[in-house]
């Protein structure tokens, strides 16, 4: 990478096309999650007892704050690609001196972005329900960082896969939304019974909200070292196939 | 130096042939018409020109360096005016040239004069704060141009870039198509306005069916008083049958 002037105005372009549509991109997942923590946290959680010494509220923030950062990283890379193919200004990258590794990056970068901008709401949400903690910060910035880029890069892959809108928003409906769900978001590992404990620890989403809720509250159901091992096993994956994907212009070179 | 080599340069989409191993090099500071119907592999061969898709087989230079393997020094050469609008229909004017001159590396504090230079060149000052979704047909085509001359490139490809455009602006856009090829441009043009390529340019190319089918000196094709339009009609015609 050599093109730093191109890779800081691509990151740029990506901020600010997400800062354009804000009510969508920000507004809207503050909303939810302020919902989310009324309902599930403040409403429910109070007729719930403490999970581990630790408040229901306290509990369930982090799954909260989890799908919130996977989705909007996620939905950034994926609509912003797909719609740059649907109305062929991917041309303007295309014909431009920026590498595929810069444009994988800048891509990349907005969806980290826009995952940040959105989890800072959300933390601000917890904090007005005194449900803000965080005990080790290293921790919650690698979890937060890693997961970010994870589907940053997958939003990539579907946006590059998707023929129409409605494959793009296939993924979150059907992969991400029920897995966040069934990954301990809103309940212990062991409030389930074993045979369903097996199935959730084969969630890879389970140990992404594991770690973050041990980085927040101190509590963790599964050791650390998958979690970082996913994470990094992930980015190199699909960050390699991202950039291939580009380099032979699958579905953006005919 | 040549501005543009191409050698055996073939592209085929699923099977069906595009272009079928063309040959022929445009010269520095010429002023180049690149000429066929529609479907004919003009606009292939300039996408595999400047990256908006991959050849099949076959060698693309330009100014020397090879679009595929040395792509990056190759990009920077060319400034594209491509015949469909591939631009970011929200973005207002004036951001979108900012993003492009950024992602050719000129640096904020020389893009702004760069910017300004433009717009006053294809007045299009007075829109530089509208999204070009709002602009009419005359004046996206005149942003296109503008975005491709962002660069200042050696050499500019205009693909089709007077279609839905009115006479005045036309003639203002020869002029100044005509003023920087003096100062040096390399030029290719591709246009359906053949008394605009009879004009404007000193070679012509005509591709048929994915070949090549005549080259050479513009005063080639107009010998023996025919226009332009005529001889075109002629060789065309002759594939036809």
């Amino acid at each position: 990478m050599n093109n730093w002037i191109g890779l800081y105005t691509f990151i740029r372009r990506e901020i600010e096309r997400f800062l354009r549509v804000g009510v969508q991109t920000l507004l809207s997942p503050w909303i939810n999650a302020l919902l989310y923590i009324f309902i599930f946290g403040f409403v429910v959680g109070s007729r719930i007892a403490e999970i581990d010494g630790i408040s229901y509220i306290q509990f369930v923030m982090p799954g909260l704050l989890m799908l919130n950062l996977i989705t909007s990283s996620f939905s950034q890379t994926s609509f912003s690609l797909f719609y740059q193919r649907f109305a062929k200004h991917i041309e303007e990258l295309l014909v431009s001196p920026l590498s595929y590794a810069e444009i994988v990056c800048g891509f990349v970068v907005g969806g980290i972005a826009r995952g940040v901008a959105v989890s800072i709401g959300v933390y601000a949400i917890a904090i007005l329900f005194g449900a803000a903690r965080v005990e080790h910060i290293g921790i919650f910035a690698l979890y937060s960082f890693g997961v970010a880029v994870v589907f940053s890069l997958i939003g990539l892959v579907v946006g590059l896969w998707s023929e129409n809108f409605e494959q793009v928003s296939i993924f979150t409906t059907f992969v991400i939304m029920p897995f966040t769900f069934l990954g301990g978001v809103f309940n212990s590992v062991n409030m389930l019974p074993r045979t369903m404990q097996t199935v959730v620890r084969l969630n890879p989403f389970f140990y992404f909200v594991d770690g973050l809720r041990y980085s927040m509250v101190g509590l963790h159901e599964a050791p650390l070292a998958i979690g970082v091992s996913l994470m990094a096993v992930l980015t190199v994956v699909f960050g390699v196939l991202v950039w291939y994907l580009f380099k032979i212009g699958w579905k953006i070179k005919s | 130096m040549n501005a543009i080599e191409i050698e055996h340069f073939s592209k085929s989409y699923k099977g069906s042939v595009a272009v079928d191993d063309i040959s022929f090099a445009v010269p520095q500071g010429e002023f180049f018409g690149f000429l066929g119907p529609n479907g004919a592999g003009k606009t292939t061969t300039i996408n595999c020109l400047t990256g908006i898709t991959g050849p099949t087989s076959g060698v693309l230079k330009l100014f020397g360096h090879d679009v595929v393997d040395d792509y990056r020094a190759a990009r920077a050469q060319v400034g594209l005016s491509a015949q469909e609008f591939n631009v970011d229909f929200w973005a207002p004017v004036g951001r979108l040239l900012w993003y492009v001159a950024g992602f050719y590396g000129i640096p904020e504090k020389k893009r702004s004069a760069r910017i300004d230079e433009l717009l006053t060149i294809f007045d299009l000052k007075s829109h530089a704060k509208k999204p070009f979704r709002t602009l009419s047909g005359g004046l996206k085509r005149r942003v296109m141009i503008a975005r491709a001359m962002i660069h200042n490139p050696p050499l500019l490809i205009l693909d089709e870039p007077t279609a839905g455009v009115d006479i005045e602006l036309r003639h203002d856009l020869w002029k100044y198509l005509r003023r920087i090829n003096e100062e040096g441009k390399t030029i290719l043009l591709t246009s359906h306005y053949l008394e605009e390529v009879e004009l404007l340019c000193n070679h012509i190319a005509i591709i048929f069916g994915g070949t090549i089918i005549a080259i050479g000196d513009k005063s080639e094709f107009i010998q023996g008083g025919h226009t332009l339009e005529q001889k075109y009609l002629q060789l065309t015609k002759n594939q036809h049958e």
